[in-house]
């Protein structure tokens, strides 16, 4: 009778549990390799527009600084040719959605096209977040015997007009909330412009819808003397 | 003895603006006037001389008279425009600025034509890589100023790039004299040297 051959090494023993475990991690190894490329390739992929989903503190402070240039220090806004706006203790929502609007020319204006289109999201993120921690005095320098009207206007809306509250969208004390941007210490000029302006530069292409159309109404609901009061008293509001 | 000399002084000195404050006429303006247009030019063009002497034509007034004061106040030095400055009344100031105001010749030129179309582009859209913000978001799209900010329009070549090129050390810079014009300094700092070539030549020939 013939018994089995003594084996010299491991290599050449017959089909056990080695082999088995073998056979076991190759298979595994075939499967899960590629399904980790796979999913390395479509995070990549979904993240390409994220190529830096972290950015350095240096890079974020010397942005800042830049924004202040033309914001002013601290983000308090400034009236230059073109009125500025305060950027200080605004909603980082409504930061981001402006920022990717001027990018995408939903809202078109040519300055800050510039300006957004260099930013990755994560630089955006970190500047919306330290631009609403700032808290500067309130630009003021609105028309001080509007303010009550202002007021008024601001809390009440007006009825036969069919403009409501701006309040109730923008918090009673203008602070704002997500989407809804803060109004609080905005520059008077400022207001004005946007308020006078909205569909020239808001909201107006269908191809490109805005979110900020909800402004159109009531923006051309507003006469001119309503919407310098409501600008004086959001100017001095702290 | 001193003390009367010291009196006399005081009554001269005092006498002598006096009478600048009363003759903010006409003809106190005019000869003032005279006197800017030797350095400046005969319609405040501005004038190369051993220094590069700015265009006033057109100037924004708050910017004029921030700067007069900014020289007596030692916050912005320049030896010769302290001199000058020190003897203006704000009356006069004020005169001056307006007349400045309303001049309007060519620009000098002379600046290189083949930097324009970079210097253009430049003021108007900065260099948001390099946290250049826009000359054109504070000065307007056709560098006529606003108030406290320069008309930079038809501005000297020479003199926009020694400003530029050494912002630092003229302007804004002592903390114990803080002056408005330590905005420009970040950008004056970003800027090299070529991009403020081409931001001047295109200032320079533009109306």
């Amino acid at each position: 009778m013939l018994t089995r051959p003594r084996l010299r090494h491991a290599a050449t023993r017959p089909p056990n549990k080695r082999r088995l475990r073998r056979i076991v991690k190759v298979l595994g190894l075939q499967l899960t390799l590629p399904s980790a490329v796979l999913a390395v390739a479509f995070a990549t992929a979904a993240h390409a527009k994220d190529a830096d989903t972290t950015v350095s503190k240096q890079a974020v402070e010397a942005k800042i600084k830049y924004c202040e240039v033309c914001h002013g220090p601290s983000g308090q806004g400034f009236q230059g040719y073109y009125p500025i706006p305060r950027l200080a203790g605004q909603q980082p929502e409504y930061i981001k959605n402006q920022l990717e609007a001027f990018d995408e020319r939903r809202r078109v204006n040519p300055i800050m096209f510039n300006v957004a289109h260099v930013l990755s999201p994560a630089m955006q993120t970190a500047l919306a977040s330290d631009f609403n921690k700032l808290n500067p005095k309130p630009f003021g320098g609105g028309q001080k015997d509007l303010v009550a009207a202002g007021k008024k206007i601001f809390e009440e809306g007006i009825a036969n007009t069919d403009v409501p509250p701006c309040a109730s969208c923008h918090g009673p004390e203008a602070k704002g909330d997500g989407q809804f941007p803060r109004l609080a210490g905005q520059l008077p000029d400022y207001v004005l412009k946007k308020l006078t302006n909205w569909t020239k530069e808001r909201g107006q292409d269908p191809a490109k819808p805005d979110t900020s159309a909800i402004m159109q109404p009531i923006a051309h609901g507003l006469t001119e003397p309503q919407i310098k009061a409501v600008a004086a008293y959001l100017s001095y509001l702290q | 003895m001193q003390l009367v000399g010291l009196a006399v002084l005081t009554i001269v000195f005092s006498a002598t603006s006096r009478a600048d404050a009363a003759a903010s006429s006409n003809s106190a303006v005019v000869a003032k006037l005279a006197y800017c247009q030797d350095c400046h030019g005969q319609s405040g063009q501005g004038y190369r001389g051993f220094f590069p002497i700015p265009r006033l034509a057109g100037q924004q007034i708050e910017y004029l008279e921030n700067q007069l004061r900014a020289f007596v106040e030692r916050r912005r030095p320049n030896p010769i425009m302290s001199n000058v400055a020190h003897v203006l009344s704000p009356d006069m100031i004020t005169a001056l600025a307006a007349k400045f105001r309303d001049f309007n010749p060519k620009p000098l030129g002379g600046g290189p034509k083949d930097l324009v179309a970079k210097g253009e582009r430049i003021f108007q859209d900065g260099v948001p890589e390099a946290n250049v913000a826009a000359c054109a978001a504070c000065h307007g799209p056709k560098a006529l100023g606003y108030e406290q900010i320069p008309h930079l329009a038809g501005q000297l070549y020479p003199y926009l790039i020694k400003e530029l090129t050494n912002w630092g050390k003229e302007r804004g810079q002592n903390p114990a004299h803080p002056d408005a014009s330590f905005i420009m300094a970040p950008i004056a700092h970003s800027l090299t040297k070529s991009q403020v070539d081409a931001v001047a030549a295109y200032l320079s020939d533009l109306k």
